[in-house]
């Protein structure tokens, strides 16, 4: 999974969400490290839309513009999980590694 | 959030940028999301942006070229890959007719040594089939683009310029080497073998359901 549709759905983890708020919650998240451009979201929204791992939950109409509140599926919810699950392993076993290198080069 | 203030003109001239940007992705793309990107690029737009940034463009017109290597909607895989593989047999017909053109100064120069009577009926088959050339990457485009918009006849058409390729293919063989370089024979076989595939492809049951849609079943 890439990382920008890691966290998509991560953003959408916490509930119904539009596209603009898709992007300042991924900002939030990154740390202000991954700044989604439309061009780049709206790719991945298709895909993971055609994908079934987020609907469509609700469309309004702000100020005269659509605007599309997406949620993610059962689906995604689950490969979310299995996607966190990687990579907390991941990162749990080089830390394990690290740690005592670390500790070593103190002493 | 709410959206910056500006006035109508920057908003506007902004927004025909950004318009003349979505124009570039596919049309079912466009009905279904361009309204609510555009809300999305307005919503980041910088207070007083006339233009879109350079960099906003670039992603723009990077989804853009995303979007249309991607099945369109409804489009089985088959289909899907039944066209690109006829996009790849025009580029190996593009590379077949620069090959050809590139070696046939040494072709013919081999030719008049070995069998001087047949020079001048071997450069007029070069020449027939380098005139042929953009027109069999012509027909491959299209047929691309038929058989992904769902043209039914286009399926025949693929069959029968499959046949048309198999004979020249056949006639190649026939004419042999010195005229027909080896990288010019490979090339053409693999364009035969990628039209071949392409073929199947547009006749599995995945496609046949893509073609005609609930068929009434014969009594």
């Amino acid at each position: 999974m890439q990382e920008a549709t890691f966290l998509i759905l991560t953003a959408l983890a916490a509930g119904t969400q539009h596209g603009y708020g898709i992007i300042s919650d991924v900002a939030d998240i990154s740390g202000g490290r991954v700044k989604l451009l439309p061009g780049t979201l709206y790719t991945a929204l298709d895909r993971l839309r055609a994908d079934g791992l987020i609907t469509v939950d609700r469309e309004e109409v702000v100020d005269n513009r659509l605007r599309r509140y997406y949620r993610l599926t059962e689906e995604g919810a689950k490969r979310l999980a299995a996607e966190a699950d990687r990579l907390h392993a991941h990162a749990t076993a080089a830390l394990r590694r690290l740690r005592p290198n670390l500790a070593g080069g103190m002493a | 959030m709410s959206e910056p203030m500006m006035n109508a003109n920057e908003s506007s001239g902004l927004e025909r940028g950004y318009r003349r940007l979505l124009a570039w992705y596919p049309r079912s793309f466009r009905r279904e999301n361009e309204e609510e990107i555009l809300a999305v690029l307005m919503a980041c737009a910088q207070d007083g942006q006339t233009r879109p940034s350079l960099e906003a463009a670039l992603d723009l017109l990077k989804g853009a070229v995303r979007m249309r290597l991607r099945p369109r909607p409804g489009q089985p895989r088959t289909v899907f890959a039944a066209a690109r593989l006829m996009c790849l047999a025009a580029l190996v017909e593009l590379a077949a007719v620069l090959t050809m053109a590139a070696t046939a100064g040494t072709v013919m120069a081999a030719l008049a040594r070995s069998d001087p009577a047949a020079v001048s009926a071997s450069h007029a088959r070069m020449i027939a089939n380098e005139v042929a050339a953009p027109l069999v990457i012509a027909v491959w485009l299209y047929l691309a683009w038929a058989v992904s918009r769902r043209r039914d006849p286009a399926r025949i058409a693929v069959a029968a310029f499959f046949g048309l390729i198999t004979m020249s293919l056949l006639a190649a063989l026939s004419a042999g080497a010195p005229l027909y370089t080896p990288a010019v024979f490979g090339l053409g076989a693999a364009q035969w073998f990628v039209a071949l595939v392409s073929l199947v492809l547009v006749f599995t049951p995945a496609s046949n359901r893509f073609f005609r849609p609930a068929e009434p079943v014969p009594a």
